[in-house]
């Protein structure tokens, strides 16, 4: 029975007429009976009269809510309830989605308050549903002041049920859904910070609100900050509630979320090659449960995320310090966290200016994404992936343009098809800048500020009218490091024709002075260098590759290398010039070929011979075998054109 | 090969306290900024230089308004400054939140002229064009920026000029004493001394500098194979395991 049901209600049809079991009076309770009438009809104050037609709307927002929707959320309820996290996976990942297909798209889903008669009034589950209730406003509707204080609060329930109750909550969510909260927790609290640096159209009860949340959070945040580093967890408390969507606030969740998994020591552990028994006793009652392992981790992720809005890049990778980058470790199950690690990972080491690194992350997790399209076609966050690896292609173009190097040919094919007309201005020197400019600010992650504008004090206000944006501020730092090399494209056009040249032909090649021309060239030298982390000079794996080289050293450490094909030596005015050259790669022809051939094999020899011609009377073995190699050959050969 | 950014990730000459706040949740407290900043002076007067250190005072000034202290900013890019080609310079910037100018401070905010100034700087050093580094250092506009910062900031001209023998190493085997004493601003026995100093040989009858060979000034043409590695073959091998 208890297997059945998600497929039945997660199936197209309903089934109206039934509530398969579920006595809905149970469920409500003695909703609406609770002597409530006896006193209004004795004394009725203000308040009791406020509490009744409250009361009266939230019954007929109950009477409004589909039979499907409360049967859903029954068994959503019960499943939670016995940790049956199969059932929970199915209501998550597709009965809370078709349903709001077909009854919300374009409102909200019904308040906590309204079914809460159904499950209980249990608090744990109405913190989970306001968690779903809260993300769907944000991501299909417009979230008004109310709606974002009212998330944040409820996400300082959730996680001050997490990490306060007294041990490790017996709660098992899916994996997906717990990196969908870290997840959504970032994105309301970037929502947030864009928004509220938007002093213009403020309505007067939003700037009330936001001077109210100012003026507790100068209060608040020094009790917040002396604690800081000594009790992170029992400031995800009360006093948490007034600094709404404060950045100290958001670190604090995921600083403490690390430290009570102990997430780094698990990994480390891990990496030593800990038996289990090792791993538990070293991780504790937290970190052996998935729940807080996994939330440990994401947090992780989430703080990579958050430092880089911030545009704080070093730091952002030295929080990555232990976790090791493949694709290989089972925290990778969750798609769409380990595509928002590369895509972090990768701009950031833009943002270091170690170009051949960010090619490489976004190599690595590109192929990822075209390995598995066939697999996620079908998820619900499958269009999110497709925006993120689109953006990681745009920049992967403009790394290209920066550190030109030998790549994969299916993302190089990729990004020709969707960036051609990008790539090839962003080599023509200056006039490539708006190209350079249009790509970073279409692929760039949303960048905020970490303070409000002074809503405190509204005679500062207005000065806060015409600030620049933060992605402008990054954009323009990105391209005074992208200017010392805008001359690159066409010294190398002309170096690439000579093996020496007087450098004052150079110059006249390309009507410069000479001596500018020179220091270019320093420049272009200089810029030819690069530091290198993980696998240096290794051909990029086709996705398989490690991030990093050695196990224990952070995403911030590499070599110096060069990274050009061509390189110059300048005696005094001759320069002169030597190519690197790559040999052909045989190699990924003949394993793809190899790898074909063995899938035709296979299927050749799985399929029925042909039924002998009756009358031959030996069957001969000679026919039909030579008409599998005929049929192999064929197929081989026809697969060596495709490929 | 060594790893170039071990240096840089942690100096050897920072000290244990230092690594325990810019590796743990401590850099945060805006409490300890007084030591992160004392630190920064430290590396001042002594020449050595810790950028993650630094970026973790910006770190706190980012999150805390009211430390700000526009002269330690400064000293942090200043610092920045020396280290290119890297990108310190751009990665403190990246931290400096947008900020209208405070009417309410008694001392204007030097910080946003001089922003630009340090920027202009930083993008001459970064181009290599040395010569017009000077010249703009040199200038009288930037005259507060040197007797008020770069003047306590020990050794930063030396800095710059490590800056251009980097870059010098790595593109020249011979370069005219003349350009070389223009990129780093010495002449006559100034310059002879400083080349005697790295050890480099002046041929005083065509005036020219012999550079040492190291691996970026030696070009060869190299053909570079590839190398399979067994990952790559895991689908075939696995296959073949599967089918015996």
């Amino acid at each position: 029975m208890s297997q059945q049901r998600p497929a039945l209600w997660a199936a197209e049809d309903e089934i109206e007429e039934d509530f398969q079991g579920v006595d809905m009076n149970l469920a409500i309770g003695n909703y609406g009976q609770n002597g409530m009438y006896d006193d209004v009809q004795s004394r009725i104050d203000e308040a009791a009269l406020l509490a009744v037609q409250q009361q009266m709307a939230q019954q007929a927002a109950f009477a409004q809510i589909p039979d499907t929707v409360k049967r859903f959320i029954v068994h959503f309820h019960q499943a939670v309830l016995n940790n049956n996290l199969e059932e929970i996976t199915v209501a998550y990942e597709s009965g809370w989605t078709r349903l709001t297909e077909k009854f919300y798209a374009k409102t909200e889903w019904p308040e906590a308050e309204v079914i809460a008669p159904l499950v209980n009034d249990d608090p744990i589950f109405l913190i989970l549903y306001r968690e779903l209730y809260y993300r769907h406003v944000y991501s299909r509707l417009q979230p008004n002041i109310d709606d974002r204080f009212h998330s944040y609060e409820n996400s300082c329930e959730l996680f001050n049920y997490l990490l306060n109750s007294e041990g490790p909550v017996p709660l098992d969510l899916p994996e997906q859904w717990l990196w969908d909260i870290i997840d959504e927790f970032i994105y309301q609290f970037q929502s947030y910070c864009v928004w509220r640096s938007r002093v213009k159209n403020k309505s007067d009860e939003e700037l009330a609100m936001l001077q109210e949340a100012a003026q507790a959070s100068v209060n608040i945040e020094n009790l917040i900050i002396i604690n800081f580093s000594l009790d992170l967890c029992r400031l995800v408390d009360q006093a948490l509630l007034s600094l709404v969507w404060s950045a100290y606030s958001v670190l604090n969740v995921l600083y403490s979320l690390i430290q009570k998994s102990k997430i780094n020591e698990y990994i480390a552990a891990q990496q030593q090659g800990k038996t289990e028994e090792e791993l538990a006793e070293i991780v504790g009652e937290y970190g052996s449960r998935p729940l807080y392992r996994m939330l440990g981790y994401f947090s992780i992720i989430g703080l990579l995320r958050v430092h880089t809005m911030l545009g704080d890049f070093t730091l952002a990778l030295k929080v990555m310090e232990g976790v090791e980058l493949n694709q290989k470790t089972p925290f990778t199950r969750v798609t769409a966290c380990h595509v928002a690690t590369y895509y972090y990972v990768g701009f950031c080491y833009i943002m270091l200016q170690r170009y051949p690194d960010a090619i490489r992350t976004f190599v690595s997790v590109l192929n990822f994404i075209l390995r598995m399209r066939q697999y996620h076609t079908r998820s619900y966050q499958y269009d999110q992936i497709n925006k993120t690896a689109d953006r990681m292609y745009a920049l992967f173009a403009i790394c290209n343009a920066l550190s030109p190097s030998r790549v994969d040919d299916n993302i190089l094919n990729v990004v020709k098809e969707r960036y051609g007309e990008q790539s090839a201005k962003m080599t023509r020197g200056e006039e490539g800048i708006p190209a350079f400019e249009e790509l970073f600010i279409y692929a760039c992650p949303k960048f905020i500020s970490a303070n409000p504008p002074p809503y405190e004090d509204p005679s500062l206000l207005p000065l806060h009218l015409n600030l620049t944006e933060p992605a402008q501020r990054h954009l323009s730092l990105f391209l005074s490091s992208v200017r010392s090399q805008l001359s690159v494209p066409t010294l190398r056009s002309f170096l690439k024709l000579y093996t020496s040249l007087d450098a004052k032909k150079l110059a006249g090649f390309v009507d410069a002075d000479e001596e500018e021309m020179v220091q270019g060239m320093m420049a272009m030298k200089m810029g030819c260098r690069s530091v290198v982390g993980g696998g240096v000079g290794g051909q990029v794996g086709r996705g398989e590759g490690t991030l990093q080289a050695e196990s224990g050293k952070g995403l911030l450490e590499g070599t110096l290398v060069s990274t050009s094909d061509l390189d110059f030596v300048i005696a005094e005015n001759m320069v002169h010039i030597v190519e690197s050259t790559v040999g052909r790669r045989y190699a990924g022809w003949f394993i793809r070929n190899t790898e074909h051939a063995q899938r035709v094999l296979d299927s050749v020899k799985n399929s029925r011979l042909p039924t002998p011609p009756q009358k031959a009377a030996p069957p001969g073995p000679a026919a039909p075998a030579e008409a599998a190699a005929k049929v192999g050959q064929k197929v081989t050969w026809g697969g060596v054109k495709v490929a | 090969m060594a790893s170039a950014t071990a240096a840089w990730v942690c100096p050897p000459t920072r000290p244990e306290q230092i690594e325990n706040l810019v590796s743990g949740v401590d850099r945060y407290n805006p409490n300890n900024v007084g030591i992160l900043e004392d630190y920064l002076y430290h590396q001042i007067r002594s020449e050595e230089y810790d950028c993650l250190a630094n970026l973790a005072i910006l770190k706190l000034y980012q999150f805390n308004p009211d430390l700000y202290n526009p002269d330690v900013v400064i000293n942090i890019l200043l610092k920045a400054l020396t280290s290119s080609p890297f990108p310190d310079f751009n990665l403190c910037v990246s931290l400096l939140d947008d900020r209208p100018p405070n009417p309410n401070l008694d001392e204007p905010d030097p910080l946003p002229e001089l922003l630009s100034t340090l920027t202009a700087l930083n993008t001459l050093l970064h181009q290599c064009r040395f010569p017009a580094f000077w010249s703009l250092y040199y200038s009288d506009d930037l005259q507060t920026l040197r007797d008020n910062y770069t003047v306590e900031c020990v050794g930063f001209e030396d800095s710059v000029r490590d800056i251009v023998i980097r870059a010098v190493k790595a593109t020249f085997t011979r370069i005219g004493s003349k350009r070389l004493g223009s990129y780093l601003s010495l002449d006559g026995g100034d310059l002879v001394s400083y080349i005697d100093n790295l050890g480099w040989q002046l041929d005083s009858s065509t005036a020219v500098i012999a550079v040492p060979p190291n691996p970026d000034n030696q070009i060869s043409s190299t053909v570079i194979q590839e190398n399979i590695k067994l990952p790559q073959l895991t689908k075939i091998i696995a296959h073949e395991t599967l089918t015996v």
